[in-house]
């Protein structure tokens, strides 16, 4: 990395810190329910490759992404990476107690400031929320929202009801008055009570679920700008993460072809919907799609405007990660430095290059030449 | 010679450097290949993936598992290569490894590597070849 004040920031929103032992973080009565059965809700889509890269694990032991100073330098130091946007081990998905739900939240939000926060000015922190409980999710926000290093609210991006409802109000204004972005982040889809992950049920496989995690983006995009989210919360910015890219164009374009012939169906607004999302929404790039020829990409960069919306994103440790020496490598420059670092800056108020750091000694890489898969799965 | 043959597992990789690049030598039907270690999809160190079996092109529904330990699977993406030809086993693809003639002689492996390999910034290049 340069040394200047002034060069372009390399920010990475959606990386996934592991916490393997929660435990600690748990209120007594509800340990006992963790070690048993963690979360004890899932998709039910699997995939055989598992969900953590193989060549991520730390040399001194635990599951990927558990070891900061290991993260360090086998992800942020090697791509020259200056900050990294924390989005936890999982999101939670719509389970059946909301008190457990909110208690998992809580032992997240304060294992990532004890062991993650702490440890280096370039990770940023999310508070994760259980949205479903709106009331519990924004004392959550009120409880985290403010400490130091905390850059955004996250919450998983199925709900139970399109997430421009009004009783997922409060969550917007909680985030909005502090200053905090809204992060939707899928994984959750299907899962537990939530709705099929697909309007018309239940793939039967995971390249399947995965290929469509898009639609539920689309659906909240399309519910948030309807039902005039962001003219209720000038100041409220959305993040859409590893959502998909593609899409928007066509969704921007029905929606303002459908507003312009049915605007008093939403007379709150007052521009067309892609003006609020260029003003309000950021997209993160991964996992971004493959075209069979790379100007297609490109065209699809310039019709969403990507050197406003679109953000860097790896999603390390996990099997579907974009490579930043890869990405991007025929876009203009200036576009490229906005996407790479340059909108996320901005967005979560990164100033300038982390100041440089005294780290304990660490080993930087060079796991067991042969790996086997894990078998731990989020 | 880059290493000793009895060094090359039965199933797995032993990684070797060799001209400033990182290969990995694979045993596969009793004769050793070396793969650069670096997928041409996204430059993951796709030698430090699983060696491991795949389910043969079928008919619909019907499950065919085959070729144990001729695949190598991406540690990345899970991108499935044929540890004896580098072809990607994606139909449509048209990617495979990058890979260099290995001899055997008196117990030792012996690599013809080009000179000065022709790499571009991200390290890609001469991996992303279609095929003949």
């Amino acid at each position: 990395m340069d040394a200047g004040p002034g060069r372009p920031l390399t920010v990475d929103a959606d990386v996934h810190q592991s916490l393997p032992d929660l435990t600690p973080h748990l209120p007594r009565h509800w340990r006992e329910r963790w070690a048993q059965t963690g979360l004890g809700v899932g998709t039910g889509y699997h995939n055989p490759r598992g969900v953590l890269r193989q060549d991520t694990l730390p040399p001194d032991g635990g599951p990927p992404a558990s070891d900061p100073l290991f993260l360090l330098s086998d992800h942020l130091d090697r791509y020259a990476i200056d900050y990294a946007v924390l989005t936890g081990p999982f999101v939670l998905p719509l389970g059946h107690d909301p008190d457990y739900l909110d208690a998992v939240a809580r032992a997240v939000n304060d294992a990532t400031a004890a062991g993650w926060l702490g440890v280096s000015r370039r990770f940023r922190g999310s508070v994760l929320v259980n949205a479903d409980d709106p009331e519990a999710a924004v004392a959550e926000i009120e409880r985290c929202g403010d400490r130091e290093s905390v850059v955004q609210v996250l919450m998983a991006t199925t709900t139970r009801e399109p997430c421009g409802r009004r009783r997922y109000h409060p969550i917007y204004r909680a985030a909005a008055e502090r200053g905090l972005p809204v992060a939707l982040h899928p994984g959750a889809e299907g899962a537990g009570g939530a709705a099929p992950p697909t309007p018309v049920g239940y793939p039967s496989r995971y390249l399947e679920w995965h290929s469509l995690l898009p639609l539920t983006a689309m659906a909240q995009l399309a519910s948030l700008l309807c039902e005039g989210v962001f003219e209720a919360f000038p100041d409220l910015r959305v993040v859409l993460v590893e959502g998909g890219v593609s899409w928007l164009p066509s969704l921007l374009w029905r929606l303002d072809k459908n507003y312009k012939a049915l605007r008093d169906t939403t007379p709150w607004l007052r521009r067309l919907p892609s003006e609020y999302v260029a003003e309000h929404v950021r997209l993160t790039s991964q996992p971004i799609e493959e075209p069979p020829h790379p100007q297609q990409l490109e065209q699809v960069l310039a019709m969403v405007d990507a050197g406003r919306t679109l953000m860097f994103s790896s999603d390390y440790p996990h099997w579907d990660n974009d490579n930043p020496e890869v990405l991007f490598r025929r876009v203009d420059p200036a576009v490229r430095a906005r996407i790479m670092g340059g909108t996320a800056a901005e967005l979560y108020g990164l100033d300038g290059p982390p100041p440089p750091e005294q780290l304990p000694p660490h080993r930087s890489g060079g796991a067991a030449d042969v790996l086997q898969p894990t078998g731990y799965h989020e | 010679m880059v290493a000793a043959e009895v060094d090359v597992p039965g199933r797995g990789v032993l990684l070797v450097q060799a001209s400033g690049l990182e290969i990995g030598l694979f045993r596969v039907r009793g004769r050793v290949v070396a793969w650069r270690n670096h997928c041409p999809h996204q430059a993951a160190p796709v030698c430090r993936g699983r060696v491991t079996g795949t389910l043969l092109p079928s008919a619909v529904a019907e499950y065919r598992p085959g070729r144990d330990g001729e695949v190598l699977q991406c540690p990345w993406h899970g991108w499935e290569f044929d540890l004896l030809d580098g072809h990607h086993l994606a139909s449509g693809s048209r990617v495979r490894l990058r890979g260099y003639p290995v001899e055997v002689e008196d117990g030792n492996v012996v690599l013809h590597l080009p000179e000065r390999p022709a790499l571009d910034a991200a390290g890609r290049g001469a991996a992303t070849r279609p095929r003949p």
